[in-house]
C-alpha cells in the first residue's frame, strides 16, 4: 500500500506537468486577442501594447516563464485578462468551496439514489418496485441536466415557491442543484449496483452463505454489496473530482458562483491564465481523487494488486 | 432489510422537510438590481464597461454629474466651474463640505493624482484616450511608454526604477495641464475647445481616488519599471469613496452590498440608503427572482434572446424600452486589397452602396430582433444628441431596383451574369443572434442582387481580431456612443483612427471634421459635423442596420425617479422604492 501511494506520488508532479505543457500550448493557440473587445472604442495602439507587455503576452517564452516563476515561487496563477482586479488565485478561492459543497452534496444525493434504488431492484428482481427503480434510473441517465435542473426551479422555486429561485448562502440554497446533479450519476450507479448485485447474489459463495443459515440482510450488507460496490467505487473517482469542481450547466442554471462556468467562459475569453488555472486545479483534485479510489479499491479487495 | 430502508427513507424525509420549511431568506437592501455579468473592476481609472460604471457613480463623486430627465450638466464634487472665452480653460471650486468615506476633505488634488494614473500605460487604463483632450496628456502618455520600454531594454535595478518613475512625475506636472490652485480649486487646459468637457468628467476616468489607500497598494516592479498597483485597494475593507455609498461587501459572481456614505455632502437628497446588486448570469433565472418581487430592477435583460421579445409582446407596463444612443451595422472594407493580396470589389463606393441599399431593414427589425428598434438611415442615432439632426436622407434605404442598377454601374452583372460579385462573405461572432440578421441579409442580397455572400460566424475573441486587422470583406459590427456628441460616432472613420475598421479614408472627410474641432460656434460646429456624416454615408463605408434599444424592467409605481434613456445615464442614488421587497 505504501509503495502503491508512493509510486503515485512521485507520479504526479509528471503527469501535472504534462496537462500543463499541453493545456498551455492549447491556450497560446486559441485564435484571437484576450485585450480584445469587439464592442466600442478600442484603445489606441499605444494602450495595447502597454497591455500585452504587462500581462507577459506578447511571447509565448516570456509568457511561460513569467508563469512557472510565479507558480512556483509564490503559488500565485496570474492575474485574470476577464476579471481584471480578481487574480486566478482569488477566483479559485472563491469558486472552489461553493462547487466542491455542491458536488458532495450531488455525490451524497447520487450515492443515495444509487444504492437505494440500486438494492430494491436487485432484492426483487422484476417487481413493480424494481421496474420502478429503473424508470426513475433511465429517466435519470437520459434527461440532461439543463432540463432537469429547469424543471425543479420551475416546479419547486417558482410555482410551490418551497427553494429558493438561485443562488448560494444557505443549505436551503443546494437542494434543487444538489439533486439536479446528483440525479444522473444517482441513475447510473442505481444500475451499476442492481446489474453488480444481481451477478453477485447469484454466485456460489452467496448460496453457500445462505445455506449456512446467514439472514439475508447479513449475506446482502456484509459480502455481497462490499463485491458490487466496487464498479461504483471505480465510477466515483473521476465523478467526485468533476462534481467537485463543479457543472457549467448546474452552476448557469442556480445561478451558482461555483468554478463550472470559468471552464467554458475562460476558454472563450481567451483568459490564459484563468484557463491554466483551472485546469491544473482540475487535474491536482481528479489524480489525488484517483489515488483515494485506487487505495479503497485494495483496501476493498486485497485480490487486486496495483503498482 | 425493508426496516432498514424504511428507516434511511423516513431520515431523507425529515431532512427535506426540515429544508423545504426553513426561513425564505430576506433581501437586506432598500433598492435591489441584477446585474447580468460578473464584475471586471471598481478601479474607476481603469473600467470601461457599463456595469462597472454604474457602480463606481454609486461609490466616487465625479466633478459633474448628469442630471435626469433633463440629461443637462449640474455641479457634483464640483459646485461651480468657469469657462474662459476660447473655451479651452476650465476651472472648477470643489465644494467645501466634500468629504471621503474617511472623513478627510475632498481635495483638487484627488483629482489630478487620480488623472495622473489614468494617463499611466503603466496601469493600462481602457480609457485613458478621454483624458487626451487634456493639453500634454497624449505627450505624457507616450513619453512615459517608451521611457518604460527603454528601462526594460536595460538591466533591472530598483533605484532605476524609482528615478524613472520620478522623472515621470516631474514631466507629469510640466507637461499636462492640470494646476491646482489651494485646496479646492483645480484649473484644467484643453487642447483644444471641447464642448462636451463638463460630460466627460461625469465619466469614471474622471472620477477622484483616495491617494493614501491607493498609494497604499502601490509598488513600482524592478523587473519592467513600471508602478504596480493591487487592485485589493477597492476591497471593502479598504475602500475609501467620496460618493453616495460605500461598499459594505462585495462577493465576486454572487453579489454587492453598498449603504449611504455618512459623509457624502447631499445626503438628503438620497432615494435610498442602501443598494443591494446580485449578480445573475441566467436572464431566466433573473427574471423569476423579479417576478417573485425579490428584485426592483432589471436593468441587463439581453435583448437578443426570446425573453426579451416575449415580455415586449406581452404589453406588460414594467417593460421599458428606450431608442438607445447605439447603431447596428456593417462594415465593409474599404481597402483596394484584401489581406491576401486580392482586389477588393468593396473598394468601390457603388458597390457598397448598392449593397447597402439591398438590405430590407425594416423587415430585419420587425421579424428577427422585434424590440421595436428603429431601423437605421444613418451611423449618429436618431434622437440622441441634442442639438444635431443626423443626416438620415444621405442613407440607403431598400431600393432593390436602384441597387442592381448600381452594381451594373460598377460593371457588375446582377442576375446570373458573366461578371458577378464575387468572393464577400459576412464575418459575424457567434450567438447574440447576429446569425439570423447574416442570414437575412445573405438571401435579400442573393434574391434581389444575385449577389452570392458566405457566412462566417467565429467566436467573440478571434472575431475582434479580425476586425481590427481588416481580415473580412464585411462585418457585422455596433457603436455605442459615450459622451453626447456627434464626434464620438463620427471621430471612427478618420483615417488616422484605431477604431475605423472599414479602414475608410476621406481627405475631405478628415478635412471637416478638423474644421468642426475648431469652430466655436455650436450651431455651426453641428452643420459642419452633419456635412461630414452626409459626406461618409454616401461613400457607405458601413450600411447601418438598426438603432439599439435599452431594455429594462421596473414597475413604475413603486420605484420611482428611474429614467430611461438613450445613453443609459441612471442616478441610483435618487431612486426610490415604495414597496417593502416580497410585496
Amino acid at each position: 500500500m505504501v509503495h502503491l501511494i508512493s509510486m503515485r506520488l512521485v507520479q504526479t508532479p509528471l503527469i501535472l506537468m504534462a496537462i500543463f505543457l499541453i493545456t498551455f500550448v492549447c491556450a497560446w493557440l486559441i485564435p484571437g486577442d484576450p485585450l480584445e473587445r469587439p464592442e466600442g472604442q478600442r484603445p489606441p495602439i499605444e494602450i495595447r501594447v502597454a497591455m500585452a507587455k504587462q500581462y507577459n503576452l506578447d511571447s509565448p517564452g516570456s509568457f511561460l516563464a513569467g508563469y512557472i516563476h510565479n507558480l512556483l515561487t509564490k503559488f500565485d496563477l496570474g492575474p485574470s485578462l476577464q476579471y481584471r482586479d480578481q487574480r486566478v488565485n482569488e477566483i479559485v478561492a472563491s469558486g472552489l468551496p461553493v462547487s466542491a459543497l455542491l458536488g458532495v452534496a450531488a455525490l451524497l444525493v447520487a450515492l443515495h439514489i444509487g444504492l437505494v434504488a440500486g438494492v430494491l431492484g436487485a432484492l426483487r428482481p422484476g417487481t413493480v418496485l424494481d421496474l420502478s427503480s429503473l424508470g426513475v434510473a433511465v429517466v435519470g441517465v437520459s434527461l440532461p441536466t439543463f432540463v432537469t435542473g429547469s424543471i425543479l426551479l420551475v416546479v419547486f422555486a417558482n410555482l410551490l415557491q418551497l427553494a429558493p429561485v438561485g443562488g448560494w448562502g444557505t443549505a436551503r440554497h443546494l437542494m434543487l442543484p444538489a439533486l439536479a446533479l446528483g440525479l444522473l450519476p444517482g441513475a447510473y450507479i442505481a444500475r451499476l449496483v442492481r446489474l453488480g448485485l444481481a451477478d453477485v447474489m447469484a454466485s456460489d459463495y452467496i448460496r453457500t452463505a445462505l445455506a449456512k443459515g446467514l439472514s439475508s440482510h447479513r449475506v446482502l450488507f456484509k459480502h455481497a454489496l462490499k463485491v458490487a460496490f466496487l464498479p461504483v467505487l471505480s465510477y466515483l473517482g473521476p465523478a467526485a473530482a468533476f462534481a467537485v469542481t463543479g457543472s457549467f450547466v448546474v452552476e448557469m442554471v442556480f445561478a451558482i458562483p461555483g468554478m463550472g462556468e470559468h471552464f467554458v467562459n475562460a476558454v472563450l475569453n481567451k483568459d490564459q491564465f484563468l484557463i491554466l488555472g483551472v485546469v491544473l486545479v482540475y487535474s491536482v483534485i481528479l489524480v489525488l481523487f484517483n489515488l483515494v479510489v485506487d487505495v479503497a479499491y485494495a483496501w476493498l479487495d486485497p485480490r487486486i494488486e496495483l503498482t | 432489510m425493508r426496516w432498514l430502508l424504511l428507516a434511511i427513507f423516513v431520515i431523507d424525509l425529515v431532512i427535506v422537510a426540515w429544508l423545504f420549511t426553513g426561513k425564505q431568506s430576506q433581501q437586506e437592501a432598500d433598492f435591489v438590481f441584477v446585474c447580468g455579468t460578473a464584475h471586471r473592476r471598481l478601479d474607476p481609472q481603469r473600467m470601461s464597461w457599463g456595469i462597472d460604471l454604474r457602480i463606481a457613480e454609486c461609490l466616487f463623486d465625479p466633478l459633474t454629474r448628469i442630471k435626469l430627465p433633463e440629461m443637462v450638466v449640474e455641479p457634483a464634487a464640483a459646485e461651480r466651474w468657469q469657462v474662459s472665452e476660447d473655451g479651452r480653460t476650465y476651472t472648477f471650486h470643489i465644494r467645501s463640505d466634500a468629504r471621503w468615506s474617511n472623513g478627510d476633505p475632498v481635495k483638487a488634488s484627488d483629482f489630478v493624482y487620480a488623472w495622473r494614473r489614468a494617463l499611466m500605460p503603466d496601469l493600462v487604463a481602457d480609457y485613458s484616450q478621454l483624458l487626451w483632450v487634456i493639453d500634454g496628456a497624449e505627450r505624457f502618455y507616450t513619453w512615459r511608454q517608451q521611457q518604460l520600454m527603454e528601462y526594460a531594454a536595460g538591466e533591472p535595478d530598483s533605484e532605476i526604477a524609482k528615478q524613472y518613475y520620478h522623472d515621470a512625475l516631474d514631466k507629469f506636472e510640466k507637461w499636462v495641464a492640470v494646476r491646482v490652485q489651494g485646496d479646492k480649486t483645480l484649473v484644467v487646459k484643453l487642447v483644444r475647445p471641447v464642448h462636451y468637457f463638463l460630460q466627460l468628467c461625469a465619466f469614471g476616468t474622471y472620477m477622484p481616488v483616495h491617494q493614501p489607500t491607493v498609494e497604499s497598494q502601490t509598488t513600482i516592479d524592478r523587473h519592467s519599471g513600471r508602478l504596480v498597483q493591487d487592485p485589493s485597494w477597492t476591497n471593502p475593507r479598504k475602500l475609501v469613496c467620496n460618493g453616495p455609498y460605500v461598499l459594505s461587501r462585495r462577493r465576486f459572481k454572487r453579489d454587492l452590498l453598498m449603504v449611504a456614505n455618512p459623509h457624502y455632502w447631499n445626503r438628503a437628497a438620497m432615494g435610498n440608503q442602501s443598494i443591494l446588486e446580485l449578480i445573475i448570469q441566467n436572464p431566466a433565472n433573473a427574471l423569476m427572482l423579479y417576478e417573485m418581487g425579490q428584485v426592483h430592477w432589471l436593468p441587463d435583460i439581453p435583448s437578443s434572446g426570446a425573453i426579451a421579445a416575449d415580455l415586449l409582446e406581452q404589453k406588460r407596463d414594467d417593460v421599458h424600452i428606450a431608442a438607445a444612443a447605439g447603431t447596428y451595422f456593417y462594415n465593409f472594407n474599404c481597402k483596394s486589397t484584401l489581406l491576401d493580396g486580392s482586389d477588393n470589389p468593396l473598394a468601390d463606393p457603388r458597390v457598397r452602396r448598392a449593397l447597402a441599399m439591398g438590405i430590407d431593414r425594416s423587415s430585419i427589425v420587425k421579424n428577427i430582433t422585434r424590440l421595436q428598434q428603429r431601423p437605421a438611415m444613418s451611423f449618429t442615432p436618431f434622437g440622441a444628441i441634442p442639438g444635431f439632426d443626423p443626416p438620415r436622407e444621405a442613407g440607403a434605404s431598400f431600393n432593390p431596383q436602384q441597387a442592381r442598377s448600381l452594381l451594373a454601374e460598377a460593371g457588375y452583372d446582377s442576375i446570373r451574369g458573366s461578371k458577378q460579385l464575387k468572393g464577400l462573405s459576412i464575418l459575424y461572432n457567434t450567438g447574440s443572434g447576429h446569425e439570423q440578421i447574416a442570414q437575412a441579409i445573405k438571401r435579400t442580397w442573393e434574391h434581389e442582387l444575385g449577389v452570392v455572400v458566405k457566412l462566417e460566424g467565429q467566436e467573440v475573441a478571434s472575431f475582434g481580431e479580425r476586425l481590427k486587422n481588416h481580415d473580412f470583406t464585411i462585418a457585422r459590427a455596433g457603436w455605442f456612443g459615450d459622451y453626447r456628441d456627434p464626434t464620438t460616432f463620427l471621430d471612427k472613420f478618420r483615417t488616422d483612427n484605431g477604431n475605423n475598421d472599414a479602414a475608410y479614408s476621406n481627405l475631405a472627410f478628415d478635412r471637416l471634421m478638423q474644421d468642426a474641432s475648431s469652430e466655436l460656434h455650436p450651431i455651426k460646429r453641428m452643420a459642419i459635423l452633419r456635412q461630414a456624416e452626409s459626406l461618409m454615408l454616401l461613400e457607405q463605408p458601413i450600411a447601418p442596420i438598426y438603432q439599439y434599444v435599452n431594455f429594462q424592467m421596473f414597475k413604475q409605481d413603486h420605484v420611482k425617479n428611474m429614467f430611461p434613456n438613450p445613453w443609459n445615464y441612471r442616478r441610483l442614488e435618487l431612486v426610490e422604492v415604495n414597496s417593502v421587497v416580497g410585496d
